[in-house]
């Protein structure tokens, strides 16, 4: 793939999603990374450990996006268009595999059962490298998460996706 | 994974989440808990339905061995989120402030994980005390599946 394909990809916008945080889903993500802290699921376990509410595990907001999104919530000029899916379809139509090579969050404050937030991503880098006879493809998607009712930055996800053929 | 009474294990859980990390009590080289998991395909099951991650490289192992896998193999978040577990367990839920990993290598079924934390620096930034960690994820022998560094705000006494 061209390296111009990839440069145009650069800032554009992957999406924008509002999610409401639900406690039985903190609750079975914690039981999915093996943390039997009561804080994820009895309130009162949470106000022992001072916290305002029951708080979501540290890699939650990496799902966040999927969970909790309803229809009537969600902007109505959010931008369409999947720019992932422009540079990575081709890439995936060729073979090779897509790889998780790193992540990245940045917390503001912990994210908490009833939360409505907004999630706003964008694509924030895109290039290509050859390593031992492989082609690496790299995308970096940063997804900023922030409470849509007070504009108070939340949490900030940096995902770098690489397609290896 | 219940949340009654609970084992053994779970009532140690409970007490090791309930030990405050006080940052007066914390030195660069100090070392947090060890968590050690022995990965399950149901682990990777559980996974996929709370996280909505359903790709099949993770739960089907007839599609993972035609794409030329040995077997399925685990979420690089899965890694993550065991990592954060452990994080969690010494610094306390809702204090980490930056967690950033690269995912080394694959982890696969029957592999036993283990949580490595070790305090690298500590500083105060404002009103807040900060530590700074180096955090990684082995299997038993050595092999390094995350490599990574976390931050967290913890209480002062004073």
């Amino acid at each position: 793939m061209a390296d111009d394909i990839l440069s145009t990809i650069i800032g554009t916008p992957t999406g924008t999603t509002v999610v409401t945080v639900e406690r039985g889903q903190l609750a079975l993500f914690a039981d999915a990374v093996k943390d039997p802290d009561p804080v994820y699921r009895d309130p009162r376990a949470a106000a022992d450990a001072g916290l305002p509410g029951i708080p979501a595990p540290p890699t939650y907001p990496f799902v966040m996006g999927n969970f909790g999104v309803y229809a009537e919530l969600q902007p109505a000029d959010a931008p369409s268009g999947n720019p992932m899916g422009a540079v990575l379809g081709p890439l995936m139509a060729k073979g090779g595999l897509i790889l998780h090579g790193e992540q990245e969050f940045t917390y503001h404050r912990p994210v908490f059962a009833g939360d409505v937030l907004e999630g706003k991503g964008s694509v924030v880098d895109a290039y290509q490298k050859e390593s031992k006879g492989k082609t690496m493809t790299f995308v970096v998607v940063e997804t900023a998460w922030s409470d849509p009712a007070t504009g108070e930055p939340v949490c900030t996800s940096r995902m770098n996706i690489i397609h290896r053929i | 994974m219940g949340n009654g009474p609970g084992t053994a294990r779970e009532r140690e859980d409970q007490e090791m989440t309930d030990a405050v990390l006080y940052f007066e009590d914390v030195s660069e080289g100090d070392e947090g808990p060890t968590l050690t998991h022995v990965l399950t395909r149901t682990d990777l099951v559980a996974y996929a339905g709370a996280s909505g991650d359903y790709n099949p490289m993770h739960h089907d192992e007839v599609k993972a061995t035609a794409a030329g896998q040995p077997s399925v193999f685990g979420h690089g978040m899965f890694s993550m989120g065991l990592l954060g577990t452990a994080i969690t367990r010494y610094v306390g839920a809702g204090n980490v402030t930056r967690f950033t990993v690269r995912f080394a290598r694959q982890t696969w079924p029957d592999e036993e994980l283990r949580s490595s934390i070790v305090v690298t620096g500590k500083r105060t930034e404002g009103d807040l005390h900060l530590i700074d960690l180096d955090v990684r994820l082995r299997n038993a022998d050595g092999e390094e599946k995350v490599v990574g560094e976390a931050t967290a705000k913890v209480p002062a006494k004073a």
